[in-house]
C-alpha cells in the first residue's frame, strides 16, 4: 500500500445548515492479521428533518460509520481520526465535535440514546431477553429525562401505542420473546424515539423483515420524522428502500465514500461506475421477467487485501490503466449538488 | 399411478404435480411430550411444475414456502397429500408414498441449492470432495471419471477447474454459491429446489448467480422450484409464481399477471409493499395492517380476512377454495371476480 505518496485528505468546510457533519472519519480495526481500515476517511452532512441514505454492501464500513458517531465501536476497532460536528440548532449556535467527548463520559452518554439514538438491524437480538420491555424503555427514560416512575411508564405505553403495538399497557410487562419480529422492530423504534432525538441512526432497520412489515416500518419512520422534524441517517444495501425514503444518498465502497448527492440525481444520473453498476444489476419489479441483467464482475475484496489505488478498479468497467491502480481518487464536487471520487471526473 | 389432471393447455405433462400437500408439526409440552396442538405449516397446497419451467413460492416468513419445498424432497415427512413426480423413465411416482430406500434413486433427480453459502459447504472438505460426494454416494464413475466430471461442472458454473483442491474458505460468497450449484448439478438432476439461493449474497453478486441459474436452465433443460421472499428476484427468474399465506395458496399466476392485475387482496398488498425503484415513483404506500396469522391458531374462514379490506361475513366462516377464475388464473378468494385491485 502506497501510504508515502498519499496526501492527507483536506478536511472540507462544514456546511452551516447541517445537524450532523462527519469529516475525515477513520475507524480502523487492529486485528492479529493486520489493520483493517473499515472506515477510511468518510465525509457527509445530514440536514435537520431530512433523510440521508448510506448505501453499500457488506464490508463497506456503513455500520461502523454509524457506530463511530455514537462511539460504540467494539474492540479491536478504534476511531483514529476525524471530526463529528453535532449541532442541534444549526445556524444559531456553533457545532460541537462530539468525537472529542469521552466515550464513557456523561456528555456522550446524554447524547447517545438521547439526542442521537439508533435502531439496529436485528431486532431479535438487540433487546435483553431477561428484562420486560417496560423495564428496558424505563432504563432509557431514567437516563435521559427527569420524569417520575409513573410518568415514565405512561410515556412508554404512549410510545408503544404510537408505533402501533396493540394492548400497550399489557405489553409493557411482557418479555421480548413474546413480540414478533415486526413488533420488536417497532418496539425498538419506540425506545429510540421516546427521548425525542434530533438524529435517528437506522442501521438496516428493515433488512430482517418481510416486505409488508418493511412498508409498515418505513411508513412509521416517515411519520415520526414529520412530527418531530428529526434527521434520519438510514443505512441500507437496498436501493429500493433508498428510492422510497432518502433525500440524499452517500454511496460507500470499502470504507470510502465514492459518491454523494441528492436522491434524484443519484437515480437519474449516477456518476461513479460502482453506483451505475449497482443500479443496473439489481432486479426490480419493473425489469421484465427472464431478462438477463448486467452483472458486476468479481466480488468485494477481502478487507485485508484492499486493491491499491481506487479500490473498485479490479471490478470497474471504466478502468483507466496506469491511473486507477496507482493513485487514489479523492471525493470532489462535480456540479453544485453531486460529489464523486473517480478519475473519470478529474478534469471537470 | 398416472396423473389425470396433469394435462396442461400445451399438452405437456408436469414434471411435478403436488396435490393437497399437508404438513402439520405437533406442538409438544411437558415431561411426557404430550401433543397440545398443531402448527399447520402447509395446509392443502396444490400446484404443478412443467418441465423446463421456473416456479417460485413466495410469501412472508412462516407462510410455509420452505416447508413445502422440504416436504417435496422428503426432508420432512408430509402429513398428507400426493407429490407426483415424473421420473427419467417417464413414470409418475408419488414421492409421499415411497419408503426412504425407494426414495434414494429418485433423489438423484431432485437436488437442492441452499440459502447460506457459508454454512452449506463443509469447511474441511476441498471443492473436489464437496462436488464429487454425490457421485461417490451414488457409486458413479471411477476416481478419474469423477475428477473429470468435477472439472466439467466447475467450468459449467464458470469457476476454474484448477481450484478443485482448494477449500471453501478461499472463495467468496458468490463463488461458494456457484460451488453449491455445481454440487447440485453433479447427478444430472431434473428438478432443482432452490431455497433463497441469492438471499445471502451481496447485491452486486446476486445478478451473477441469477444469470448463471437461468443460463444453466436453458442449456441443461433444468426445472426449478424457487423459494424466495425477494419479489424482485422472483419476478426476474420465474415463469409462474405461487403466492402463499399461512400455509395456503392465495394465488397462482405469471409474475406479470400478479404484479399488474392481482386477483387476491393479499397479492395486491404484497406487490404494493415492494419499494418502487425510482424516487419519482413514490406514492402513498398501501400498508397492510396487523400481523401475519399464527399458523398454530389461525383465524376461521379465510386466513387473510382479519387484515383484508374487502372481507365480508362469508370470508369469516368459509375457507375459500383455490379455483380457476374466468380468465384462467388460480385464486382463493370469495370475491376475486368482484373486486378491483391495483398495486400502486
Amino acid at each position: 500500500m502506497t501510504t508515502a505518496t498519499q496526501e492527507p485528505t483536506a478536511i472540507r468546510e462544514q456546511s452551516e445548515e447541517s445537524i450532523l457533519s462527519v469529516r475525515g472519519l477513520e475507524t480502523h480495526f487492529f486485528t492479529d492479521e493486520g489493520i483493517v481500515r473499515a472506515v477510511d476517511g468518510v465525509d457527509f452532512d445530514v440536514k435537520p428533518g431530512t433523510t440521508m441514505g448510506i448505501v453499500g454492501e457488506s464490508g463497506c464500513g456503513k455500520s461502523i460509520t454509524a457506530k463511530s458517531i455514537l462511539q460504540i465501536v467494539e474492540a479491536p476497532g478504534r476511531i483514529i481520526n476525524g471530526e463529528i460536528s453535532y449541532n442541534p440548532s444549526p445556524g444559531e449556535r456553533p457545532a460541537t465535535d462530539i468525537l472529542q467527548f469521552d466515550a464513557n463520559g456523561s456528555r456522550m452518554r446524554s447524547i447517545r440514546g438521547g439526542e442521537i439514538s439508533m435502531i439496529f438491524q436485528e431486532p431479535m437480538t438487540s433487546f435483553s431477553s431477561l428484562h420486560t420491555f417496560g423495564n428496558q424503555i424505563d432504563e432509557t427514560l431514567r437516563l435521559h429525562t427527569n420524569l417520575s416512575k409513573q410518568e415514565r411508564f405512561e410515556l412508554g405505553v404512549d410510545w408503544l401505542a404510537r408505533v402501533g403495538i396493540p394492548n400497550p399497557t399489557q405489553r409493557m410487562h411482557e418479555y421480548p420473546f413474546r413480540f414478533s419480529g415486526g413488533q420488536l422492530q417497532r418496539a425498538m423504534i419506540a425506545m429510540a424515539m421516546c427521548t425525542n432525538p434530533r438524529v435517528l441512526i437506522a442501521d438496516e432497520p428493515t433488512t430482517a423483515l418481510d416486505v409488508t412489515t418493511q412498508a409498515q416500518i418505513l411508513d412509521l419512520l416517515q411519520r415520526m420524522q414529520e412530527e418531530n422534524d428529526m434527521a434520519i441517517l438510514f443505512i441500507t444495501h437496498d436501493l429500493g428502500v433508498i428510492a422510497e425514503i432518502a433525500d440524499e444518498v452517500t454511496v460507500m465502497y470499502l470504507g470510502k465514500v465514492v459518491e454523494s448527492g441528492p436522491v434524484h440525481n443519484f437515480f437519474d444520473d449516477p456518476l461513479h461506475p460502482y453506483s451505475r453498476a449497482l443500479l443496473t444489476s439489481i432486479p426490480s419489479m419493473f425489469t421484465s421477467s427472464r431478462e438477463r441483467l448486467p452483472s458486476i464482475s468479481g466480488s468485494i475484496p477481502h478487507p485485508l487485501n484492499r486493491p491499491p489505488g481506487c479500490s473498485f478498479h479490479p471490478r470497474c468497467e471504466s478502468f483507466i490503466s496506469g491511473v486507477c491502480e496507482t493513485r487514489e481518487p479523492q471525493l470532489d464536487s462535480v456540479n453544485e449538488e453531486q460529489e464523486v471520487s473517480c478519475f473519470l471526473y478529474e478534469d471537470r | 399411478m398416472t396423473s389425470e389432471s396433469a394435462q396442461n393447455g400445451n399438452g405437456r405433462q408436469p414434471l411435478l404435480d403436488v396435490r393437497g400437500l399437508v404438513k402439520y408439526f405437533p406442538i409438544k409440552r411437558g415431561f411426557f411430550r404430550r401433543t397440545v396442538g398443531t402448527v399447520k405449516a402447509v395446509d392443502d397446497v396444490s400446484f404443478d411444475i412443467m418441465s423446463g419451467e421456473t416456479l417460485s413460492l413466495v410469501g412472508e416468513s412462516g407462510c410455509g414456502k420452505s416447508t413445502t419445498a422440504r416436504s417435496i424432497i422428503r426432508a420432512y415427512e408430509p402429513t398428507d397429500g400426493e407429490i407426483l413426480f415424473r421420473t427419467e423413465e417417464d413414470e409418475s411416482v408419488d414421492l409421499a408414498q415411497l419408503s426412504l430406500t425407494e426414495m434414494r434413486p429418485i433423489r438423484r433427480q431432485l437436488q437442492m441449492i441452499f440459502q447460506d453459502p457459508f454454512a452449506s459447504l463443509n469447511p474441511r472438505m476441498n471443492i473436489y470432495e464437496i462436488i464429487s460426494e454425490p457421485l461417490l454416494v451414488h457409486g458413479i464413475g471411477t476416481s478419474d471419471e469423477r475428477e473429470d466430471r468435477v472439472a466439467e461442472l466447475l467450468r459449467l458454473v464458470r469457476l476454474r477447474p484448477e481450484y478443485m483442491r482448494r477449500y471453501p474458505h478461499a472463495f467468496s460468497g458468490g463463488q461458494r454459491q456457484r460451488i453449491g450449484i455445481a454440487r447440485a448439478l453433479a447427478l444430472n438432476p431434473r428438478l432443482i429446489l432452490a431455497d433463497e439461493p441469492v438471499s445471502g449474497l451481496d447485491v452486486s453478486v446476486q445478478a451473477q448467480v441469477i444469470n448463471l441459474m437461468m443460463d444453466l436452465q436453458d442449456s441443461l433443460g433444468l426445472t426449478y422450484l424457487f423459494v424466495s421472499h425477494d419479489l424482485s428476484v422472483v419476478k426476474q427468474i420465474s415463469n409462474r409464481v405461487v403466492v402463499m399465506y399461512v400455509g395456503r395458496i392465495a394465488e397462482i399466476g405469471t409474475p406479470q399477471e400478479l404484479f399488474d392485475s392481482p386477483k387476491h387482496p393479499y397479492t395486491a398488498a404484497l406487490m404494493s409493499s415492494v419499494p418502487k425503484p425510482h424516487p419519482s415513483q413514490r406514492t402513498k404506500r398501501y400498508v397492510l395492517e396487523g400481523e401475519v396469522a399464527n399458523p398454530a391458531n389461525p383465524p376461521t374462514g379465510c386466513y387473510f380476512h382479519p387484515r383484508c379490506p374487502f372481507a365480508t361475513d362469508q370470508c369469516k366462516v368459509e375457507v375459500p377454495p383455490l379455483v380457476e377464475s374466468k380468465d384462467g388464473r388460480f385464486v382463493s378468494c370469495h370475491r376475486a371476480d368482484e373486486i378491483e385491485l391495483t398495486t400502486n
